[in-house]
């Protein structure tokens, strides 16, 4: 009986620049304090913000939202730093919590561009709720990712 | 799991908390009296990471934050 987890393929929540999580302008999500993950640094258009993996939506605020996986994995994507003080506003809900998604399903609408002329850096971190930084594989750091396309593994 | 009375005592208590408002991590609060937080009691009751910058002071709770600050919300009323 194998009882190690599966490898679970994160996938890129927004197009962007893959960056390390220790440049995230947060110290709590620079240090790893919630997990360790990677950081997108979004293309300034406007996007739809899809689900990493497959799961039920465990948490979802216009900013931020988790993805749970039936082995009670979670996946935190975080639009923005300090985007919590926008109350909402340039974020559009595209799904409801609870709802069982797919990994590259639409969850949030939102315009990177506005959140950096409002003052605020637009960078999305990606976290592997709790985990181990041993068991993270950041794809490649530097590369420029499609929406949807690999981003990190969780073993 | 976090407890939410163990968090108020860990900011000084109901009097000493100013505000407090979930993120999609973390309790950001503030407070009268900064010498009155005592981390290690809020690590005690859940808190991942307490993080301080005077008067301000986030609590590190994870992905329940909104949860646990409603749960606060009632104690404080």
């Amino acid at each position: 009986m194998n009882l190690a987890p599966s490898t679970l393929a994160v996938l890129a929540p927004v197009p962007g620049r893959v960056m390390p999580m220790t440049d995230v302008p947060d110290p709590v999500f620079a240090g790893s304090v919630v997990g360790p993950g990677a950081a997108l640094d979004p293309r300034r258009l406007r996007q739809q913000v899809v689900a990493p993996i497959a799961g039920r939506i465990g948490k979802l605020h216009p900013h931020a939202f988790v993805v749970v996986t039936p082995d009670g994995r979670g996946v935190l994507v975080h639009l923005g730093i300090d985007t919590v003080e926008l109350k909402g506003a340039g974020f559009t809900l595209l799904a409801v919590e609870g709802d069982e998604v797919e990994a590259g399903s639409p969850i949030i609408d939102w315009d990177p561009a506005v959140i950096e002329a409002g003052g605020r850096s637009p960078v999305c971190p990606v976290v592997a709720l709790g985990a181990s930084a041993d068991d993270i594989r950041v794809v490649a750091y530097g590369g420029d990712l499609a929406v949807g396309a690999a981003l990190f593994t969780w073993s | 799991m976090i407890d939410a009375k163990a968090i108020v005592a860990g900011l000084g208590g109901a009097e000493n908390i100013v505000e407090i408002e979930p993120c999609a991590t973390r309790l950001r609060t503030e407070v009268r009296d900064a010498s009155k937080v005592d981390e290690a009691a809020l690590k005690r009751a859940g808190a991942i990471a307490v993080m301080h910058t005077g008067v301000a002071v986030q609590v590190i709770v994870g992905p329940e934050a909104d949860t646990v600050a409603s749960d606060i919300d009632e104690l404080l009323e």
